[in-house]
C-alpha cells in the first residue's frame, strides 16, 4: 500500500518537474506564435502585436504563463489551440485512438515475429539459421522507417493496390487493413533489439546447470524451451518490448506523415511548427505519462512472470 | 486579406514527394546548368475542359485538415477550399479570376465615398429562411469587427448602414477602389445571423451547421478522418448546374496526397505546391492542369543595410537565374517572374497587363551578357557593400536553391554573399520581428493576394507599408498608390498599376524570383473544375463531372 502510494507520488513529480520543463523549453525555442496568430504580415503592427500579446498572456513572464497553464491544467483544462481554436482536449481525443491502435498493432507484429525469431534463433544457435536470422534483423533495422514506409507504400498500394495509402479507417476491421503496412513499417526497426534480447537470454539459459539437468532426466526438447528456458527468459524480453512500445508511442511522426494518419505525431509536428503552446504541452505530457504508464505495468507485469522478482525485494 | 503561404513541413515530405527533387537542390549552386529537368508544360489556363455528366461522390485530398469555419477567426487554404463551395459572397471571383456580382445584384460607386450594394431577393440559406439585407449588414459588421481576421479589407470603411429593403450602403473615410472587390474574398461572406447567434462559440467548430446560401452544405466532420459537404436540397439558383453530389475531404502531407492520388484513392486535390505535381506527370490516370494565381516566391529586402542602395538590388535582380531557381525548384512547374506578384492578379484589364509585363525590363529569365554587365556596372557604381549580403534560408529546398542562387548571381557581378539558416519556425518572425531581421539582408517567402487586383499588391511599396522593410521610399509612389485606390474606373486604375508595378521593378523594394501557378491533379475520369486560383473563392465542386462524352 505504502509502495502504491510512493509510486503515485513519485509520478506526480515527475508529472509537475516534465510540465515546467517542456513549458521553458517551448517558451525558450525560437519563433513567435505571435506571427503565426495574427497571420497576415500586412497587418503586423506594433500595435496588433502588443494587444495580440496581451490577450494570449504572452506578454507575462514565463513563471506567470506557466501557473495560468497549471491552474487551468488541474481543474481539467488543458487550454485551447491557437491553430484550431478548440479545448486542446478534444483535439487529442479525435487524433490518439489512431496512434494508438497503430502502436498496439505495431506492438504485437515486433513481439510476435521478434519473440518467435529470437526462439528459432538460439535453438538454432551457431548455425545458419541464426546467423541469417542475426543478420535480416540488423538489415532491417539499419533502414531508416521513412525509407521503409515509402517503399511500402509505392510497392503495396500504390503498384499493387493491396492497402489503402491514406488515412486511418473507420471500425476495427478497416482499421486494421488501413494501419497494417504503417504497423510494419513501425516494427521493422524493433525486430532487431527484441530478437536479439530473446536471442541472447535463452541462450544463457540453454547453458545453465537446471537446463543440463532437465536434459538429464530426458525431457524433450520442445518442452525445455517453453518450460525451462523461455520461462526464465521473459524478464529482459518483456521488459524491453515495453521500453520499445513507450518509445513508439511517441515516436510516430514519420510514420504518420508517410501514410497520411493523423494522429498525435502529425498533430505534435504541426502544433511546434505554428507554436501552438497548449497542444505541444499537452502531447509531450501525454508522452511522458505513457512512458510511465508502460514502466509501470512492466513493474507490476515482472514478478507474476517470474516470482524470484517478488521474493527478492522483500525484507529477509 | 494578404498572406505569405509559409507551411512550414518536415524536412524528409520534401524527400518522399519527389526525391529527384531534393537531390537537385542540393546541387542548385549549378542551377544554369540544370538540365535534368525535363521541360514540361502543362495546360494552362482558367479551367480543365468543361464536364460532361454528373458525379456521385467524389474523394478530394487537402494539404491539412481544416482547423475552423469561423473566417472571422481564421482561414488558410484548407478552410477556403472546402468552404467556398458551402458559403456565398457579395461578389463572386470567376476562374478567369474576374469578379462579378453574385448575392448582391449590384454594387455602384453613387460618389467618392460611398458604395451601395443591392441584394438579391431570391437567394435563401440552407434552413430556408431569405437571404435578407439584415443578415448582408450584420455578417459585414462581424468582418469589420475589431480583430476579425478579415477586417482589413475594412480599414477604410467608416460605417455600413441598410438604406433600403434590399440596400447596403458603405460609406468610406477614402475611396478604396479595390472595396467591391474584396467583397468577393472572406470579408464579402454573408451568414445567417440566427444560426451563428443560437451556435454562440461553437460556430465554426467540428458537428455545427454551416450559415451559408451556397450549393453544398457542410455535412459531417470526422476530426482527424474526413469532413464531408453535399448537394444542396433546395439550392436557391436553378438555374446553376451542381454536377458533384458529395465530397468527401480528406487530408495528408503532399508526399501522401501524390500517392493516394496515384493509386486512384483520391478523385483530385488542389495541390500546395507545382512541384507536388511532378511525380504525377508518369501516372496515366491523372491529368494536371494549372492556371494563373497571384502567388509568387520573392526575395524581401530587409532594413539590415547591405542593399540600402537600391543599385545593388537592381544588380542582384539582374544577375539572378530565375530559369534555374524554376527548374531546380519547381521541375520547370513554376515560371520565372520579372514582377513580385503572379499573373492572377490581372482580375481586369487583362491585356493591357500582359503588355506592359512583356516590356518590363530589370528582372530577365536568365540574366544575358549585356545584363550582367550591367549589373556589374551598377556595382562598380554604388560600390559594394563593406560586409558580405546576408541571405536567410531554412533548409527546405525551394529556399536552398533560391538562397544559393541568390549566392551565385552576387558572386558573378563582384560582391560577397553568404546564406544563414534560420529554423522553418521561426521564419515567419521575419515579418514581426525586427531583431531577426538583423540577421539577415534578404529572405524569401511564397507571398499571394486575395484580391485579383495588382494595386491590392504595389501598396506593399509605399514607404509607409509594414512590410516595406528596406525603406524603399519614393514621393511619387506614394501617390501613385492613393491615386490608384481612388481610381473606381478599371482603365485608369489599370495604368496606375502598371506604372507602379514599372516603378517597383525599378526600385526592387523585393526581388522577383518565380511565379508559382495554381495546380490542380484529377483523376482522368473528371474535370470541369477551375485551374486557376479561383478554387479558392468559387464553388467549383458545382462543375465537377465525368469526363466520358
Amino acid at each position: 500500500m505504502l509502495t502504491a502510494l510512493r509510486r503515485i507520488a513519485g509520478m506526480a513529480v515527475t508529472l509537475m518537474v516534465a510540465s515546467f520543463i517542456i513549458f521553458a523549453a517551448m517558451y525558450a525555442a525560437p519563433g513567435d506564435p505571435v506571427t503565426f496568430l495574427i497571420g497576415n504580415p500586412e497587418n503586423l503592427t506594433p500595435e496588433r502585436i502588443a494587444a495580440v500579446r496581451a490577450e494570449y498572456h504572452l506578454d507575462e513572464p514565463v513563471l506567470v504563463q506557466y501557473w495560468l497553464w497549471l491552474t487551468g491544467a488541474l481543474g481539467g483544462d488543458l487550454g485551447t489551440s491557437f491553430q484550431y481554436r478548440q479545448p486542446v482536449a478534444s483535439i487529442m481525443m479525435s487524433r490518439l485512438p489512431a496512434t494508438l491502435f497503430l502502436v498496439a498493432f505495431a506492438g504485437v507484429l515486433f513481439t510476435v515475429i521478434g519473440v518467435g525469431l529470437g526462439v528459432w534463433a538460439a535453438v538454432r544457435r551457431r548455425r545458419a539459421t541464426d546467423s541469417a536470422i542475426v543478420g535480416a534483423t540488423t538489415l532491417a533495422a539499419s533502414f531508416p522507417s521513412f525509407v521503409v514506409g515509402i517503399l511500402l507504400v509505392s510497392f503495396f498500394s500504390v503498384q499493387l493496390g493491396w492497402f489503402p495509402v491514406t488515412g486511418a479507417g473507420d471500425g476495427f476491421l478497416d482499421r486494421l487493413y488501413h494501419l497494417t503496412l504503417p504497423a510494419i513499417t513501425l516494427s521493422v526497426g524493433a525486430l532487431a533489439i527484441v530478437s536479439r534480447v530473446t536471442r541472447q537470454s535463452m541462450v544463457e539459459g540453454f547453458d545453465s546447470e537446471h537446463v543440463e539437468a532437465a536434459r538429464s532426466t530426458g525431457m524433450s526438447s520442445g518442452a525445455i524451451v517453453v518450460r525451462h528456458v523461455l520461462r526464465n527468459a521473459w524478464g529482459p524480453i518483456v521488459t524491453m518490448v515495453a521500453l520499445v512500445v513507450a518509445s513508439m508511442l511517441a515516436g510516430t511522426v514519420v510514420v504518420e506523415s508517410v501514410f497520411g494518419i493523423s494522429g498525435i505525431g502529425s498533430l505534435l509536428v504541426d502544433a511546434i511548427n505554428s507554436h501552438d503552446f497548449a497542444v505541444v504541452q499537452a502531447v509531450l505530457l501525454y508522452m511522458v505519462v505513457a512512458y510511465m504508464v508502460v514502466t509501470t505495468i512492466v513493474d507490476l507485469l515482472l514478478p507474476l512472470l517470474d516470482p524470484r522478482i517478488g521474493t527478492r525485494v522483500k525484507p529477509s | 486579406m494578404t498572406r505569405p503561404a509559409h507551411s512550414p513541413r518536415l524536412g524528409i515530405l520534401a524527400l518522399a514527394a519527389g526525391a529527384a527533387l531534393a537531390l537537385s537542390a542540393c546541387t542548385a549552386g549549378a542551377a544554369t546548368d540544370q538540365t535534368s529537368a525535363p521541360d514540361v508544360e502543362l495546360p494552362f489556363g482558367p479551367s480543365t475542359p468543361a464536364a460532361t455528366g454528373t458525379v456521385d461522390s467524389v474523394t478530394w485530398m487537402l494539404p491539412a485538415e481544416p482547423a475552423t469555419f469561423d473566417f472571422d477567426i481564421d482561414s488558410g487554404a484548407a478552410e477556403n477550399t472546402v468552404l467556398t463551395n458551402v458559403c456565398e459572397r457579395l461578389m463572386q471571383v470567376q476562374p478567369d479570376l474576374t469578379t462579378v456580382p453574385h448575392l448582391a445584384e449590384r454594387a455602384e460607386w453613387v460618389d467618392d465615398t460611398h458604395v451601395v450594394f443591392t441584394i438579391r431577393g431570391d437567394a435563401t440559406f440552407h434552413d430556408g429562411s431569405p437571404v435578407t439585407a439584415e443578415d448582408v449588414l450584420w455578417s459585414m459588421q462581424r468582418h469589420a469587427a475589431e480583430g476579425a481576421d478579415e477586417s482589413d479589407e475594412y480599414a477604410n470603411v467608416a460605417a455600413i448602414e441598410q438604406t433600403g429593403a434590399s440596400e447596403i450602403t458603405v460609406t468610406m473615410t477614402q475611396r478604396d477602389a479595390i472595396f467591391i472587390q474584396a467583397m468577393a474574398g472572406n470579408g464579402g461572406i454573408v451568414l445567417n445571423r440566427q444560426v451563428v447567434e443560437s451556435l454562440g462559440d461553437a460556430y465554426g467548430g467540428p458537428g455545427t451547421p454551416d450559415a451559408c446560401s451556397g450549393p453544398y452544405v457542410l455535412g459531417e466532420w470526422n476530426p482527424g478522418t474526413n469532413l464531408t459537404i453535399t448537394k444542396a436540397d433546395d439550392y436557391w439558383d436553378a438555374s446553376r448546374e451542381v454536377l458533384a453530389d458529395e465530397i468527401v475531404f480528406r487530408w495528408a502531407d503532399q508526399s501522401a496526397v501524390v500517392n493516394a492520388l496515384t493509386a486512384g484513392e483520391a478523385g483530385g486535390s488542389y495541390l500546395d505546391s507545382p512541384a507536388s505535381a511532378l511525380p504525377l506527370l508518369s501516372v496515366d490516370d491523372v491529368t494536371l492542369a494549372q492556371g494563373a494565381s497571384t502567388n509568387a516566391w520573392v526575395l524581401l529586402a530587409t532594413e539590415r543595410g547591405a542593399l540600402e542602395d537600391e543599385r545593388i538590388r537592381q544588380a542582384l535582380s539582374l544577375a539572378l537565374d530565375r530559369s534555374g531557381i524554376a527548374k531546380a525548384a519547381f521541375g520547370g512547374l513554376a515560371q520565372p517572374s520579372k514582377t513580385p506578384v503572379g499573373s492572377g492578379a490581372w482580375g481586369y484589364e487583362r491585356q493591357g497587363f500582359e503588355a506592359a509585363y512583356d516590356e518590363l525590363e530589370g528582372a530577365p529569365a536568365s540574366p544575358s551578357e549585356a545584363d550582367l554587365e550591367a549589373a556589374r556596372a551598377l556595382v562598380e557604381e554604388a560600390g559594394a557593400p563593406s560586409d558580405p549580403i546576408v541571405i536567410a534560408s531554412d533548409g527546405g529546398s525551394v529556399r536552398n536553391v533560391i538562397s544559393n542562387a541568390l549566392v551565385a548571381a552576387a558572386e558573378n557581378i563582384g560582391l560577397e554573399a553568404e546564406i544563414v539558416t534560420v529554423p522553418s519556425a521561426q521564419y515567419g518572425d521575419f515579418y514581426s520581428d525586427e531583431s531577426v531581421r538583423a540577421s539577415a539582408d534578404l529572405f524569401s517567402d511564397e507571398y499571394y493576394i486575395s484580391k485579383n487586383d495588382p494595386v491590392g499588391f504595389y501598396k506593399n511599396g509605399a514607404s509607409t507599408a509594414t512590410v516595406n522593410f528596406v525603406g524603399f521610399a519614393d514621393a511619387e509612389y506614394d501617390a501613385l498608390v492613393q491615386q490608384a485606390f481612388a481610381a473606381t474606373d478599371d482603365t485608369e486604375r489599370a495604368q496606375l498599376a502598371i506604372e507602379l508595378q514599372r516603378r517597383w521593378v525599378e526600385g526592387t523594394p523585393w526581388i522577383p524570383v518565380a511565379q508559382s501557378p495554381a495546380t490542380v491533379a484529377l483523376r482522368a475520369d473528371l474535370t470541369g473544375v477551375p485551374s486557376s486560383a479561383a478554387y479558392l473563392y468559387y464553388p467549383w465542386a458545382a462543375d465537377l463531372g465525368s469526363a466520358q462524352g
